[in-house]
C-alpha cells in the first residue's frame, strides 16, 4: 500500500487529493488544524456551504470518502510542528507540502531530507503557483532554491488573496509529481521548479541545481535536526 | 551612458504593483546588476524588493533564460541583449 502524506487540507490539498484518490492511491494521511471559512470555498473545492465552521479535516475526509471510498483517509489533527513532523511523515511513499506558511515549508523540507523521503512543495499566492519536487536523495532541495523566508512586513496569504483556479493548477501538478514518484519516475521531475502564471496562462519549468553551500543537502550538511528555533513563523511572500 | 543591451524581464505577480500591472517589462543593462538599476529607474521600488545589502535576497531567484544566476556570475552575469530575465520569489500560500 502506498501512503501519500498531504500536509494542508486547503486550496492545493483538495485538488491534489481528488487527483490522487481518482488515480487509485490507496491511502492518504492528511494534516491540518483549521476550520472551514466562507472565504475558503472558492478554492478549497472539497468544501461546501454546509461545511463552514467544521474542522477542515472532517469535511475533507467526508467529501473525499463519498467520492472515493476505496482510498483510506487517515487524519492528523494539527499543523506540522518540529515535535510532530517526523511522526506525521512516517511511512509515506511521498509527502505533499500544501501548507500556507514558510515555517511549515522549511520544516517539511528538512524533515523529509532527514527521513530520506521524497517531497513535493506546492504553493500559490494571487495569480502565481509554484511546484517543486525533491527526491528521496534530497538534492537539489527546497533550501537550494530558497535560502530563507521573506522577512516581517510582507503581506500575508489572507490579505494577498489567491485565485481559486491557480490553486487547482498547483494541486494538479503536485498530484502529477506525486504519482510519478509512486511510479518510480521521480527523476523525470526533480531538479526543476514549475511556475504557473494565472494571468498570462504561462506555464514554465526552470532548472534548479544543487547549491554547493546548501545547509541541508550538501555533502557535510549543518542541519541535522528539527530545532524549533529554525521554524519561526514568517509571512507568506515577498 | 545608457546601455544598448535590452532584455525582457518577467515580473512575478507580487511585484506587478510596481510595474503598473505589467507581467513583462523591458530594461537595459550589460549585466544583471545594471538591468536591476535600470528597472529601479523605470519602476521605483523594484530594486529594494530584489536586493539587500548582501546581494540578491535569499528568497528571490533570478534566472537568465533557464539558468539560475547563482551558477553564472551572479549580479555580474553579462547580457548580450534579447535575454529573458525571470524573477522567481518564494511563495507559501496554499
Amino acid at each position: 500500500m502506498s501512503l501519500v502524506v498531504l500536509v494542508g487540507a486547503g486550496g492545493i490539498g483538495a485538488p491534489a487529493a481528488i487527483a490522487l484518490a481518482a488515480a487509485g492511491v490507496s491511502a492518504l494521511r492528511v494534516a491540518d488544524d483549521d476550520r472551514v471559512e466562507v472565504s475558503n470555498l472558492h478554492r478549497q473545492i472539497l468544501f461546501g456551504d454546509a461545511d463552514v465552521g467544521r474542522p477542515k479535516l472532517d469535511a475533507f475526509a467526508d467529501a473525499l470518502q463519498r467520492r472515493y471510498p476505496r482510498t483510506a483517509v487517515e487524519l492528523h489533527r494539527g499543523r506540522a510542528l518540529p515535535s510532530t513532523a517526523m511522526a506525521l511523515i512516517a511511512g509515506a511513499a511521498v509527502v505533499i507540502d500544501a501548507t500556507d506558511n514558510f515555517a511549515s515549508r522549511f520544516l517539511l523540507a528538512d524533515a523529509c531530507a532527514l527521513a530520506g523521503m521524497p517531497v513535493i512543495h506546492a504553493a500559490a499566492v494571487r495569480w502565481t503557483a509554484t511546484v517543486m519536487a525533491v527526491s528521496a536523495r534530497g538534492r537539489p532541495c527546497y533550501r537550494c532554491l530558497f535560502e530563507d523566508a521573506p522577512g516581517e512586513g510582507a503581506p500575508d496569504c489572507a490579505s494577498a488573496g489567491v485565485a481559486g483556479p491557480v490553486c487547482g493548477v498547483a494541486g494538479a501538478i503536485a498530484a502529477d509529481r506525486a504519482l510519478r514518484v509512486l511510479a518510480g519516475r521521480v527523476d523525470d521531475v526533480v531538479g526543476a521548479i514549475v511556475t504557473f502564471d494565472g494571468r498570462t496562462d504561462v506555464l514554465r519549468s526552470v532548472a534548479v541545481r544543487a547549491r554547493p553551500a546548501c545547509p541541508l543537502c550538501r555533502d557535510a550538511p549543518t542541519i541535522h535536526d528539527l530545532d524549533p528555533a529554525r521554524y519561526q513563523p514568517r509571512t507568506c511572500e515577498l | 551612458m545608457e546601455s544598448n543591451v535590452e532584455v525582457t524581464v518577467r515580473v512575478p505577480t507580487p511585484l506587478r504593483t510596481l510595474t503598473g500591472g505589467a507581467d513583462e517589462v523591458k530594461a537595459r543593462g550589460a549585466t544583471v546588476a545594471e538591468v536591476i538599476a535600470d528597472l529601479e529607474v523605470r519602476h521605483p521600488g523594484v530594486k529594494d524588493r530584489l536586493l539587500d545589502e548582501k546581494g540578491v535576497r535569499r528568497f528571490i531567484n533570478l534566472y537568465v533564460g533557464d539558468e539560475d544566476i547563482r551558477f553564472l556570475e551572479g549580479l555580474k552575469t553579462e547580457l548580450k541583449g534579447g535575454e529573458l530575465l525571470t524573477i522567481v520569489p518564494a511563495i507559501a500560500g496554499g
